[in-house]
């Protein structure tokens, strides 16, 4: 299994790497036949970010040739601190650098990255990696009723106003405008800055808003993927719903196709408690997983999705705990070997009272790993302190 | 010339006398070599040879020969000393390090003998100081009884090709592996770190290689924390040489160009780890 970059791919490749150490810790790898696979995802299972670089992307592309092999066999995770600084000092690489070439070893669990540079320098690095399940996100993105689409310039100017100790904002869109502001929880003092801004729709390459809405997540693991994006200069599309829906920030052209999928708050109105089969989050999320891949036919069960308890704790307002678990959801499943397609078919039927008892929520990230190794969805995922956040009202209805 | 406002009396009792318009010229150089407190004098009617050797693996050297300096006089035949070099180095530098072009310190380095200190008078800018360094006795340097006729490999690399794979090095490996062959891969830098191992390849026919003599194939393995520190004389040198014995003992030569664009040499040696057989 090799894959070869020439010399402004290196550069690429690099930025792309640098956009996915902002989001995670790890890095995986997946050798698929339309193309290698790069992701991450964070800590609290609530960023996640993709790379796809198709073949067109590489001088060489090769799998092996028995491609059922090949896709049983190579998934890597690699420690993003050690592929990080192979591709540091992107700009300086990109003068020196011919090409890199990307293979695999499977029998010694190697990636190895060979730089060709200049003076017939040949800088060869062969990481040890984890073997795993891949790492892969089921959005259906489609099905978003409000997509955006703008220049990557626009966004980054966007964003620049925003401090990068306030991560959270909130995206409100109606038909009219759209507008970014740093979120707060209604009855919240002010703390240091609040921005917001508002843009005409006319500023936006395409601009579709199905249902009015507000949207809030969080910005820190969106800038990598912004800067990739205004380097590359690709137009950045963004397909999101409703408040509790994960957004969906994609580019793509030929040679690749990058997104980032942030889970968003939940909107507070729409809580309540919640039956769970157990306390196991890995068994709700393969419930929970399985209904989000499907075929059109189940797509009206496609926001059921059911997870963990509420919490409930003790505070003096004895107010429900403005849980995680509640404001997120897991959309990232570890697929099984077997499972080749992104969109199987459930595995674990979803019964029709568990159904009913769970409420729509956003998609989660969540991992089911068969050889129970990594991070379990035991620790829900986090998009603010919960700590910070008691009471209701962060988030706007909607502007409709 | 301020400093020459010493009587010629003063002047008789020293027993070498080095002076330098630009202290850079000799600060710069010793710098390179800095890896530990203290350096070992020899001044002979050829120059000033300084030695700085760390837990007895590895020794760097730095060679200012006579006509670097604007005056050198002798008197014996061979005059060392031992001081500490970071008081030295601090003292050289004691106006500050001005990058302002024409201004440079003036040094007029003293030595009495056996028992007295090393006196430097500096001046800028007409403002004269005067050092007095401890001198020790001077501990003899190993001889790491490196010669030509023993060197089974030996390349010449420009230092920008190094000096890029150096400031890369993965610190988690506990070694640095050198192989020399006339086969592929000719040249190879390897560490084994946390992460895995790297290999930096230079082939014989790169055009940063200046030289390439290597007659068998030989693997060593240095210990990192001994040749990190050379860093310092590469990235001051424009040249480096790198060579290897039967025993696997490492040469590493440096041609350093000072600010005049005089020509110096620093050169550091270090023992093979001891788990490392040549093959």
């Amino acid at each position: 299994m090799k894959f070869v970059i020439e010399g402004n791919g290196v550069k690429v490749f690099g930025k792309a790497v640098h956009a996915l150490s902002r989001i995670g810790d790890e890095m995986w790898l997946d050798p698929l036949e339309k193309g290698l696979a790069v992701r991450s995802v964070n800590s609290s299972q609530s960023a996640y970010g993709c790379f796809v670089f198709t073949p067109l992307f590489f001088q060489q592309y090769i799998l092996q040739s028995d491609v059922q092999q090949c896709w049983k066999a190579a998934k890597c995770k690699l420690n993003m601190k050690c592929v990080l600084p192979l591709f540091r000092c992107v700009a300086w690489r990109e003068r020196g650098v011919d090409k890199c070439e990307i293979s695999i070893n499977i029998p010694n669990n190697r990636v190895m990255f060979r730089f060709h540079c200049r003076h017939g320098i040949t800088k060869t690095y062969n990481l040890g990696y984890q073997e795993c399940e891949a790492l892969q996100a089921v959005f259906p993105s489609h099905l978003c009723p409000n997509v955006l689409t703008a220049q990557p310039k626009l966004l980054s100017d966007i964003v620049v106003h925003f401090p990068v100790s306030q991560e959270e904002v909130t995206l409100s869109v109606s038909s009219a405008k759209m507008s970014l502001k740093t979120f707060c929880d209604e009855g919240t003092r002010i703390k240091g800055m609040n921005t917001e801004l508002s843009l005409h729709p006319d500023e936006f390459d395409y601009f579709q808003v199905g249902v009015d809405s507000a949207v809030t997540f969080c910005l820190k693991e969106l800038r990598g993927f912004l800067n990739f994006a205004e380097s590359h200069g690709l137009p950045v599309s963004w397909q999101f719903g409703v408040a509790g829906q994960p957004v969906a920030f994609s580019v793509e052209d030929m040679m690749l196709e990058a997104n980032v999928v942030l889970s968003t708050l939940m909107d507070q109105n729409q809580e309540g408690s919640l039956s769970a089969p157990g306390g196991d989050g890995v068994e709700n999320t393969t419930t929970a997983v399985a209904d989000f891949s499907f075929g059109p036919a189940e797509a009206e069960d496609a926001d059921i999705v059911g997870i963990a308890d509420g919490e409930r704790v003790a505070s003096s307002q004895n107010s429900e705990v403005f849980s995680p678990a509640l404001h997120v959801s897991k959309m990232i499943q570890f697929n099984r070997a077997e499972e080749t397609q992104p969109r199987s078919s459930s595995t674990t039927p979803v019964t029709p009272a568990s159904s009913q008892c769970f409420k729509i929520r956003s998609l989660l990230f969540g991992a089911v790993f068969s050889d129970g190794g990594g991070s379990i969805t035991g620790d829900l995922p986090t998009l603010v302190c919960a700590s910070d956040t008691e009471e209701d009202g962060g988030v706007d209805d909607g502007l409709g | 010339m301020p400093l020459s406002t010493e009587s010629q009396t003063d002047n008789d009792q020293y027993i070498l006398i080095a002076s330098l318009d630009n202290a850079r010229n000799l600060s710069n150089i010793l710098k390179a070599i800095s890896l530990k407190d203290h350096a070992i004098f020899n001044a002979t009617q050829n120059g000033l040879k300084v030695t700085v050797e760390d837990s007895k693996c590895l020794q760097a050297n730095a060679f200012i020969q006579t006509d670097i300096f604007q005056e050198y006089i002798i008197k014996e035949d061979a005059v060392g000393f031992q001081v500490n070099l970071t008081v030295l180095l601090d003292c050289l530098t004691i106006f500050g390090g001005s990058t302002v072009p024409g201004v440079c310190t003036a040094l007029k380095m003293c030595y009495n003998g056996y028992g007295h200190p090393l006196t430097l008078f500096l001046e800028e800018g007409g403002v004269v100081t005067v050092c007095k360094i401890n001198t020790q006795e001077p501990e003899e340097p190993i001889d790491f009884d490196f010669c030509s006729t023993n060197v089974t490999n030996k390349v010449i690399l420009q230092s920008d090709s190094l000096k890029e794979a150096f400031s890369e090095l993965d610190m988690t490996s506990e070694v640095l592996q050198i192989t020399m062959s006339p086969s592929h891969p000719y040249f190879r830098l390897s560490t084994f770190g946390n992460s895995g191992n790297a290999h930096y390849d230079y082939p014989k026919d790169s055009d940063m290689m200046e030289l390439f003599q290597c007659t068998k194939t030989q693997t060593n393995r240095y210990k990192m924390s001994l040749l990190k520190p050379s860093t310092k004389a590469l990235a001051l040198s424009c040249k480096v040489s790198v060579r290897t014995d039967v025993r696997g003992f490492l040469s590493l030569q440096y041609l350093v160009r000072n600010d005049d664009g005089q020509i110096c040499f620093v050169e550091y040696y270090c023992c093979p780890d001891e788990e490392a057989e040549e093959e």
